[in-house]
């Protein structure tokens, strides 16, 4: 990992190596490698396991528990990434050889297979992530649609209880963690470097193995379906000891979230190292656009939480297959324990879903609104507010969960505390936009969607923090209604606005504008109806995670199912927005928005190293509608990209 | 770079060198970060034992009735790791001076050390007569020294490629990241250990 950063940059002609043929083949990097690799790997665990427990005297040597754990969920994950050559370098590296000196043919995209290859280059990296997170969203989301049919009418229908209980951890599961988190790490990637004006991440191929846990990831909780006793069904917070004594299933969301937790845990160090040590000249922390500032504080939250939720699911595993008790009360072990572990991460976690998409809302609103953010230093300060409060609220998921009464009420003011600099978000973006010449293109549409409902979100969430509110509507709809506000009206919006908004970028080409506000109103129209009856039906006391319910919720429960699948429907016309532009969209220009951060300053898509000289900042990002401004100068100033912009500017 | 300034964008002409915007190295502040994340994971363990053994109201007395732990023989090997982390801080000063020889004397001498360690506590393992079943007692023993052991190995096997690659002379007063980073990675398992030691064995 050492030499990485001088070694991915040296310039060299390397001359082309010919495809390997016959047998040659079976030893270079590729999925035909991965599959013998991958197979090895396995036997090598297999043969641990049972070695091990021979020495012991354990009976039987076999238990397939632990031979799952072992060999299928971290020995042989691992074999497919060195098959695949996600560790080529460094086994060079580590065995004292010479390290190869980088070719670069490993970066940028000549032909869709080179998606499917170990990539370095951090704009073939961000799509990867986009194009596996989306995968997921639509399996998540058809395990939505399957549930909301089955609640669509009192008593049972379609799936039994634990199958049920199988598809809303799934579904939760595989939106948190392979579709939110990474969506943002996607686009951060794609965006950040640029925007720092860096002709890549710091660590290249750091970057490549991270994107590669993530398959990992998905693939490992969508396989809990395959084995007996079906998939985890304790929800995604998988509260211990019930979690200890589960179907076999249950040891694929322990691991899988290691994988995923791994892989953001890289992403985010690798972004803090770009962002600190490869600036532009000129690129001061107050200059840096706001989506870089909110990877920034991002990547300082998952690099310091997200050990616990690692730590946490280990705790779980361990008591079911090493027969530990860190969590069994009878025999000394604290339960509660494993809330207070889960939610010290978890609660930092839903800003790690939240935060980027705070960078990327100011940089649409600011963009199409022709103004600068309105209190830039504080939008930054803010971040690093909640930041810091976020780790002091995790209580406030435990209110009835029999923890000590003292620490209810401080739990209860940090929480409407942490409201403060949310709330200063919000009203700097209103501010931005009052008086600018504000443009409803589809990424503008979102945003604003965000805007109205992260507001209702925020306020469900300061009616559960107050601790009478909580104790009542705990464990009810009102919770489903408060998270899909804000994860869905909110994080899920900003996705949708920063591909929108990106989209020109990353693939050269313009996305359907009229396709795109109908995706956006049919969203939002689905997901007002689907989510907000759900605060009264919670009010009323119905309870979540349940398949069935009493015939009182009925009526309200048959119109949320039609909208969720209203909902479910609109993003058909997303999908086929993204793939019909992406094949015979328009052609792209640099800078289709005319905004001035660096990214929009070079061609769409951009050329594989981003820039031929380090740009020279100059000014901050936001000076919107400042004839003459500009943020950056390029190519030592002789051909000024961003000049177009400002006389555009300049002649409204 | 120079070289092939303004042709154009093609693969075979390399990225332009990044801007330096920090006066540290992209490799150390990486390593940095990542020590602050473990250190978190390590962090969750010491929640644990925590939880089991101060918060919990029913807790059960440390060590459990009527198991022992071997404070003497653990102190012993404290001392060797500790000293190991000297040897380490002699073998960087002594490539940072152009001294290969005590590059290479320090290194083995710290992987010896390590994997002095490692053994002694895997022999306290196989004789300490209770497991990770006994009571949540066995359970935080063998979670917080089992962690730090794998981080042992992980330090050594940094270790090992460190000294592998200085024994082909790849290191230079000028560059010796590959020295320096397990350096600090090892520094770290060691005052790790040092807060194990204290909490499982002496408190
Ligand atoms: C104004 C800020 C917020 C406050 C005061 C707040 C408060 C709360 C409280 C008290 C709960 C616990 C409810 C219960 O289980 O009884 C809760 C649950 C939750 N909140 Fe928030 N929240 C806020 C913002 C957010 C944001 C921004 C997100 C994510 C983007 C979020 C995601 C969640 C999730 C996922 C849960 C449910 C966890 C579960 O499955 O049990 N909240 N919130
Ligand atoms: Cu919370």
């Amino acid at each position: 990992m050492t030499e990485l950063v001088h070694s991915a940059y040296d310039s060299h002609h390397a001359p082309a190596v010919p495809p390997p043929r016959g047998l040659a083949r079976l030893r270079a990097p590729g999925y035909l490698r991965a599959a013998w690799t991958t197979l090895l790997f396995w036997a090598f665990g297999f043969g641990l396991v049972a070695f091990f427990r021979w020495l012991a005297h354990y009976d039987p040597v076999v238990d397939w528990t632990i031979v799952t754990v072992v060999a299928f969920l971290t020995l042989a994950p691992l074999g497919f990434l060195t098959g695949i050559g996600a560790f080529d370098y460094w086994a060079y590296y580590v065995s004292g050889r010479p390290t190869r000196p980088e070719d670069h043919s490993s970066h940028g995209a000549t032909s869709w297979k080179d998606y499917f290859r170990v990539n370095t280059d951090h704009k073939v990296i961000g799509v990867q992530y986009l194009v596996t997170t989306f995968f997921f969203f639509v399996i998540g989301g058809l395990m939505a649609m399957i549930f909301r049919a089955e609640l669509a009418k009192p008593d049972l229908q379609f799936v039994d209880t634990q199958t049920f209980n199988g598809l809303i951890s799934e579904h939760a599961a595989l939106m948190i963690f392979l579709f939110i988190i990474p969506a943002f790490a996607g686009l951060a990637n794609f965006a950040v470097p640029l925007m720092l004006g860096a002709p890549d991440m710091a660590f290249p191929r750091l970057n490549a193995l991270s994107f590669w846990l993530l398959p990992i990831a998905g693939l490992m909780f969508l396989a809990a379906f395959l084995v007996p006793g079906g998939a985890f069904a304790t929800g995604w917070t998988s509260y211990a000891p019930l979690a200890s004594d589960q179907p076999l299933g249950q040891v694929f969301f322990n691991m899988g979230v290691q994988w995923a937790g791994a892989s953001s845990i890289m992403t985010a160090l690798n972004f803090l190292v770009t962002i600190i040590t490869m600036r532009a000249p000129g690129m001061t922390f107050w200059r840096m656009p706001l989506l870089v500032w909110a990877n920034f504080t991002t990547s300082l939250l998952v690099v310091i939480a997200t050990p616990f939720i690692a730590g946490s699911q280990f705790f779980v595993m361990f008591d079911r297959i090493m027969h530990t008790n860190f969590f069994r009360v009878d025999e000394g072990g604290y339960a509660l324990g494993y809330q207070h572990i889960f939610w010290f991460y978890s609660h930092p976690a839903v800003y790690i879903m939240m935060l980027p998409g705070f960078g990327i809302i100011s940089e649409v609103i600011a963009v199409f609104s022709r103004k600068p953010i309105f209190g830039y230093r504080l939008m930054a300060l803010s971040l690093m507010g909640i930041l810091v409060l976020g780790f002091s609220v995790w209580a406030h998921h435990m209110f009835v969960a029999g923890m000590a009464p003292w620490l209810r009420v401080p739990m209860m003011v940090t929480s409407m505390i942490i409201a403060v600099p949310t709330g200063i978000k919000i009203f700097s973006w209103l501010a931005t936009m009052w008086e600018g010449r504000i443009h409803l293109r589809t990424p503008m549409l979102f945003a604003l969607g965000f805007l109205s409902m992260f507001v209702l979100g925020g306020l469900s969430g300061i009616f559960l923090a107050s601790v009478p509110i909580d104790i009542a509507a705990s464990d009810t709809y009102f919770i489903v209604a408060h998270i899909h506000y804000v994860l869905f009206g909110g994080s899920v919006f900003t996705i949708f606005a920063g591909v929108y908004y990106w989209f020109p970028k990353m693939t050269g080409r313009m996305y359907n504008e009229r396709l795109g506000k109908l995706h956006f109103w049919l969203t939002f129209i689905g997901f007002n109806g689907t989510f907000f009856p759900m605060h009264w039906v919670g009010l009323q006391g119905m309870p979540r995670r349940v398949s069935d319910y009493s015939e009182q919720f009925g009526n309200w429960n048959m119109v949320v199912s039609l909208f969720s699948f209203l909902l479910g429907a609109s993003t058909i016309i997303f999908f086929y927005n993204v793939i019909q532009s992406w094949h015979r969209g328009p052609i792209a220009p640099g800078n289709p928005w005319r905004a001035l951060t660096l990214e929009w300053q070079v061609s769409s898509p951009p050329p594989v190293f981003n820039f031929d000289e380090i740009p020279q900042v100059v000014a901050g990002p936001y000076e919107y509608g400042i004839p003459g401004a500009r943020h950056a100068v390029l190519n030592g100033g002789h051909a000024p990209v961003v000049a177009d912009a400002v006389h555009e500017e300049a002649r409204r | 770079m120079s070289a092939h300034a303004g042709s154009s964008h093609s693969v075979g002409h390399g990225p332009p060198i990044a801007n330096q915007s920090s006066r540290v190295s992209a490799s150390v502040l990486g390593m940095f970060l990542f020590i602050a994340s473990e250190a978190m994971l390590f962090g969750a363990f010491f929640t644990a034992y925590f939880f089991v053994r101060v918060v919990n109201p029913e807790a059960q007395s440390w060590p459990l009735e009527p198991f022992h732990l071997p404070v003497f023989v653990a102190g012993v090997n404290t001392a060797i790791l500790v000293t190991s982390s000297f040897t380490m801080h002699w073998a960087l000063q002594s490539v940072k001076r152009g001294n290969r020889a005590g590059l290479q004397a320090g290194l083995v001498l710290t992987l010896l050390m390590g994997l002095a360690f490692l053994l002694t506590q895997m022999l306290e393992y196989a004789r300490i007569g209770f497991n990770p079943g006994d009571g949540a007692f066995g359970t935080i023993f063998f979670g917080l020294t089992g962690l730090h052991g794998a981080h042992v190995f992980v330090g050594l096997t940094l270790l090992a490629v460190a000294t592998v690659r200085a024994f082909r002379g790849h290191y230079t007063p000028e560059h010796h990241h590959g020295v320096e980073i397990p350096g600090i990675y090892w520094h770290f398992v060691d005052v790790m250990w040092i807060v194990v030691y204290a909490t499982i064995y002496l408190i």
